[in-house]
């Protein structure tokens, strides 16, 4: 049974639909992306799945039980976790301060000081920057941050948007290879990206969003060999 | 003249920390939410009566009722949340503004019902306080230490306590808040509480000062407005400040002109303020 299952989703915002029959699946342990142009849909995608929004139509399963109409707050308890778009930490909170406010679900609060020692050893500036207020720092070591956060939550299911928006090639390339790492000690993650290329690189299966709907899937090699993506998203 | 300005300062000063906790629960309210809370006014006026009804029926000392006040505000205010507040949190503010009115009108009005509108009073004393030249009346020197201490002890639950932090994390961010497994809801209501509990603490405070009525929370609450917009809305220890401010200013223009000077001479400035520096003396919120 997969971790996560959309099964045709349909949402969006007041009268505005923006999802249009979304499936997609999980598996426990792998690395999924979530790819597509922008404005078809991946993070209200994600949105839906957390609880952000509601799904006009069709369910979200987790592990096999039906969460389509929970908040996001009780699917964070339940290990379903964001990382949202744009960081949105708590920026007049220091770095410390956003990691323990990201343990607060029960099952992360047991584990809360081995996993903040996990997150200093993946991203040892944060532990420099305990004490900082999170908004006064860099892009990179904002994302850094929020990614960290999300680890605090024990999550069974990471997800990420857009994690290199806006960041340096350089430290995109670093988080991305971070993220590698936390999926070779068994985290579940799915990944939201424009930048179809490295996350076709990184992933292990991958979903293409187009207008609302899924175009492609299969595994992130297949995906990328696939000449319809080269032409429309790799500029082959 | 020195020791009569010596004694308005001070006077000024220990009043000024009473209307600054006052403040404080208004501030507190628009900072973790967006809402304006207008029936701020009314629920200091519950403070009052509890510490009164407390004396005067139960003959508990008034520094004792004013734990009975603090339970009926932060319960007041977690009901005024889920039944006036919460749906709608998120609409524009003169939702918030009419719904949070009409809380202020049904209390005024079941307020008058059972109470009337004539004035009442704690008659409790402590003695006088000398310090050096300055003798201060007993309660009113104890009132603004607790003023303070309560101010300690929410600012340490604000930065030392697991659900204070939420508090900081909700108004902060809301949305990520929940991304993190906080039940927004419940800590908004919390908020709520703590604000109005801040509001009948003052007015528990000022009723064993000053005589009032049911409608007395009203001018308190203008205080509050032009004290939240000296210190920086959403800012509580610039709400304590302006406290300070406005205090003073009640405390020093009798010395020098009419008494009815003072609330041109706080409007006048809640005006300037406004205009000249929007977001307070010690910054608002980020």
């Amino acid at each position: 049974m997969a971790l996560l299952e959309v099964r045709d989703v349909t949402s969006g915002y007041g009268e505005l639909q923006i999802l249009w029959g979304a499936s997609l699946t999980v598996e426990r342990g792998q690395l999924t992306a979530l790819v597509g142009s922008n404005g078809v849909g991946k993070t209200t995608l994600l949105r839906t799945i957390v609880g952000q929004i509601k799904p006009w139509q069709g369910k979200v399963f987790f592990n096999g039980q039906d969460v389509s109409k929970l908040p996001s707050y009780k699917k964070a308890e339940m290990g379903i976790v964001m990382v949202p778009e744009g960081r949105q930490l708590f920026t007049g909170m220091t770095v410390q301060e956003n990691l323990e406010m990201g343990a607060t679900p029960k099952r992360a609060r047991a584990k809360a000081a081995q996993n903040l020692e996990k997150v200093f050893t993946i991203f040892p500036r944060l532990k420099e920057r305990a004490t900082q207020k999170s908004g006064t720092m860099s892009g990179g070591e904002q994302q850094m941050l929020a990614v960290a956060r999300g680890i605090m939550a024990e999550p069974e299911i990471l997800m990420i948007d857009e994690l290199s928006l806006g960041l340096a090639p350089v430290l995109t390339l670093d988080l991305f290879q971070s993220l590698r790492r936390l999926r070779n000690e068994g985290l579940t993650i799915m990944l939201v990206e424009q930048n179809v290329r490295m996350a076709l690189k990184v992933s292990d299966y991958a979903f293409v969003l187009r207008e609302g709907k899924n175009e492609i899937h299969g595994p992130s090699k297949e995906v990328e060999q696939n000449a319809s993506v080269q032409a429309a998203y790799l500029g082959i | 003249m020195i020791d009569q300005l010596l004694a308005s300062v001070t006077d000024g000063m220990l009043v000024g920390v009473v209307y600054g906790l006052a403040a404080m629960g208004l501030t507190l309210i628009f900072g973790v939410m967006n809402v304006i809370n207008l029936a701020h006014g009314p629920i200091m006026a519950l403070g009052m009566f509890t510490v009164y009804l407390a004396y005067t029926s139960l003959g508990l000392n008034p520094f004792l009722g004013l734990l009975l006040a603090a339970g009926l505000g932060l319960i007041l205010g977690v009901i005024i949340y889920w039944g006036a507040v919460h749906r709608v949190i998120d609409a524009p503010h003169l939702s918030s503004l009419l719904s949070t009115f009409s809380v202020n009108m049904i209390i005024i009005g079941i307020g008058t019902a059972i109470f009337s509108t004539s004035f009442r009073n704690v008659d409790y004393s402590l003695g006088i306080v000398t310090i050096g030249p300055i003798t201060v009346p007993g309660t009113r020197f104890t009132s603004a230490l607790l003023a303070l201490g309560i101010t300690g002890l929410l600012y340490l639950f604000l930065y030392r306590t697991r659900p204070g932090k939420y508090v900081r994390a909700v108004s902060d961010n809301r949305t990520s808040a929940g991304l993190m497994g906080i039940a927004s809801n419940r800590v908004l209501a919390l908020s709520f509480g703590l604000g109005t509990m801040l509001a009948a603490l003052a007015g528990g405070l000022i009723a064993m000062a000053l005589p009032f009525t049911i409608l007395s929370g009203g001018s308190y609450e203008l205080k509050s407005f032009v004290i939240v917009v000296l210190g920086g809305l959403g800012n509580p220890i610039g709400a304590l400040l302006g406290g300070v401010i406005l205090g003073l200013i009640e405390g020093l223009v009798p010395v020098f002109t009419k008494i009815t000077w003072v609330p041109v001479i706080e409007f006048v400035l809640f005006v300037l303020i406004l205009l000249v520096r929007p977001q307070g003396l010690f910054g608002a919120k980020q």
